[in-house]
């Protein structure tokens, strides 16, 4: 099976050719390779591989999944190239920028309307957790297409706030 | 002593307190808002009363209720932990009026050092050097002859301020006049108010802290230094006993810790305190400020002294004296603590509350771990974001540094996003490993280094896993080509038939 990835905003390809546990596989273009795969609990797996032991934990958010390996995070999105998804659909619609809020919290003031027209740099929401403030920036000009972001809601890392044209 | 003591406070402190009280039989009581009753102090106390809304000025910071809750329950004292109430000169006189004894200091300690300016008056009455400075708004002109008489650096600041705004170090007296002029207008934008007071500039200090212990009939000692330099927002994330500074300097202990104690009897104080100190690259030494309470890295005073910081402070609260002088204090090995946040360190330390999925905690020598978090918790975003303390304990500082590696290698916070990472790399940084610190060190740091770059078979490895998972999620079968696995409860009955 073939999958498309994103590893920390990085293009590859993953190809699994022998399930696990005695796995095979093969990265883009490089060579084939072999791995050793046990998942002893829900989300965690562990990895031998050329003679090396290795415990990678997966977890699921909004923004895809999330990989920490011996306190490295890879976060990596992974796409069936078969399958249509609005994720990739969206992905390739030119000229939409999205604004994600980046750390989970309340939304304490929505800066913008659908039809408003925004300048790079504007704020757009502004999220609060834990006492602190931030504010989402729009990263270029444009006109506001909707905005799902409500005053007083609870959003998560990723969740999108604004859409700009 | 006290049968019951009532904790005023939440989170890994709460926590912490309850830990002695029940080791010494006392009964404890919790209290908790809305967003806490699920958290792991409510569900480890022995009672638990239910105080106000999520908002700590409605809950935690409520001194009518939290006096109830006591009265309610009985309890006969409380511990305010640190934060909310603790530095809370009011709560301390209502405690007494209300016939509960509170676990610190008295209320007219907390007075006499509770503000920066009391503090520094009360620290300057008993002898103690303080950063010079004019402490009140100057003139241009006043500044200028500062600057004259205590030589450049200088360090202008808003006498409203916080926060950077408004603050200037200048170099040269030829910079003065715009530097004046730039942060007076900086100053009025941000506070309403352009009055600036100058202070000598101390070049890349370190902060080194005294822990101070004393009871009520006049005895008291210091525990020794804190080295707390590694912050960030002006908050400290590493600190360590012994500081490597006083290690490579003996005498500064002594010196420190007698200037310290010189400064709490001016305020008349009791309980356990800790003074702060600025220290230059000269190793003088000024007085800071001084937190009335117990601070949040008292463990590694534990861990080096032997001693049970929270148990003292209940003894010396119940009446007892100090059961050791100066002389029995002694310190041995070397111990370091990082506080866990739940914190993105590579996007500006942003707070990231959430539910915790999994959780996996270093044991093994020398480790201690003090904290409240368990898999499948909220961390509720409404308050800090420390989840835990992690301290080690080892035989000198290499030994120490090692271990922490070790434990923070061990240590999976899963849901959310902490600082774990962002320690290794400190850990690993030559600076930090030489002991060349100052509370620039952060900043510093970020300049030298990017986010680390994982070895290129950790990479593969996590793609495996990504794809493997998402084969499973999309049911291209499980993972495993052993086929489906037995339920849990199955496996369960299983292994209770074979007992």
């Amino acid at each position: 099976m073939k999958l498309l990835l994103t590893i920390n905003g990085a293009e590859d390809r993953i190809e699994i050719l022998t399930p696990a546990p005695a796995c095979r596989f093969q990265m883009g273009d490089s060579a084939e390779r072999g791995a050793q795969v046990e998942t002893p609990e829900p989300g965690v797996y562990s990895v031998l591989m050329d003679g090396r032991s290795y415990d990678a934990y997966v977890e699921e958010t909004p923004a895809g999944l999330v990989v920490s390996i011996d306190g490295f995070r890879f976060e990596i999105e992974a796409r069936d190239p078969r399958r249509w998804s609005r994720k990739s659909a969206r992905r390739g619609a030119e000229g939409i920028q999205t604004i994600a809020s980046s750390m989970p919290g309340k939304v304490v003031r929505v800066l913008v309307a659908p039809g408003d027209s925004v300048e790079a740099g504007q704020g757009i929401a502004v999220v609060e957790a834990m006492k602190m403030q931030n504010e989402m920036k729009a990263a270029r000009a444009g006109k506001v297409l909707s905005v799902p972001a409500k005053e007083g809601a609870t959003v998560a890392a990723g969740e999108v706030l604004a859409t700009i044209e | 002593m006290f049968r019951k003591v009532l904790i005023a406070n939440r989170g890994e402190i709460a926590v912490r307190v309850i830990r002695t009280l029940r080791e010494m039989g006392i009964g404890s009581v919790a209290v908790y808002s809305d967003a806490d009753r699920a958290s792991r102090h409510v569900r480890m106390a022995d009672e638990a009363e239910h105080v106000g809304p999520s908002p700590s000025a409605e809950s935690y910071l409520r001194i009518d209720r939290i006096l109830d809750a006591a009265k309610k329950h009985g309890a006969e004292a409380i511990h305010p932990g640190y934060g909310f109430l603790s530095e809370n000169a009011d709560f301390a006189a209502a405690c007494e009026t209300a016939g509960i004894v509170f676990i610190g200091p008295s209320a007219e300690s907390i007075r006499m050092m509770g503000s920066k300016t009391a503090a520094r008056r009360t620290a300057i009455a008993a002898g103690a050097e303080v950063v010079p400075g004019t402490d009140h708004g100057s003139t241009l002109e006043e500044v200028r002859e500062f600057g004259r008489a205590h030589g450049y650096p200088i360090l202008l600041k808003a006498v409203a301020g916080g926060g950077g705004k408004g603050m200037r170090g200048v170099e040269r007296e030829q910079d003065l006049e715009s530097a004046f002029r730039n942060a007076s207008s900086e100053a009025e934008r941000a506070f309403g108010s352009a009055e600036i007071y100058v202070e000598r500039l101390i070049r890349q200090p370190r902060h080194i802290e005294i822990q101070v212990l004393g009871d009520r009939h006049g005895n008291m000692v210091h525990l020794g230094e804190r080295e707390c330099s590694i912050q960030r927002r002006h908050q400290k994330v590493i600190e360590e006993c012994p500081s490597p500074l006083v290690a490579l300097h003996p005498e500064m202990r002594h010196a420190m810790g007698e200037a310290a104690i010189r400064a709490a009897r001016a305020a008349g104080y009791y309980n356990a305190g800790t003074v702060e100190f600025l220290v230059d690259q000269e190793r003088r030494f000024y007085f800071l400020e001084m937190n009335t309470r117990l601070q949040v890295e008292h463990p590694i005073t534990e861990l080096v002294t032997g001693l049970d910081l929270v148990r003292l402070q209940i003894e010396i609260a119940a009446g007892a004296r100090l059961p050791f002088g100066q002389e029995q204090v002694a310190w041995r090995g070397s111990a370091i603590e990082c506080r866990i946040y739940a914190e993105d360190p590579y996007n500006n330390f942003l707070p990231f509350p959430g539910k915790i999925t999994r959780l996996t905690r270093p044991l093994g020598p020398g480790v201690r771990i003090d904290g409240c978090i368990y898999s499948g918790w909220v961390v509720p975003m409404e308050y800090d974001p420390l989840l835990a303390k992690l301290a080690v304990w080892a035989g000198d500082r290499e030994a120490a540094a090692q271990r922490m590696l070790r434990a923070l290698r061990e240590y999976d916070v899963s849901g959310i996003r902490t600082n774990l990472g962002f320690f290794r790399q400190i850990l690993e940084d030559a600076e930090f490993r030489a002991g060349r610190l100052h509370t620039g060190f952060i900043d510093e740091f970020f300049e030298r280094h990017r986010p680390p770059h994982p070895p290129a078979d950790l990479a593969a490895v996590a793609a495996l896993a990504a794809a493997l998972h998402t084969m499973s999620r999309n049911g291209a079968g499980p993972p495993q080509s052993g086929g489906a696995r037995p339920s849990a409860w199955l496996e369960a009955g299983r292994s209770d038939l074979l007992r």
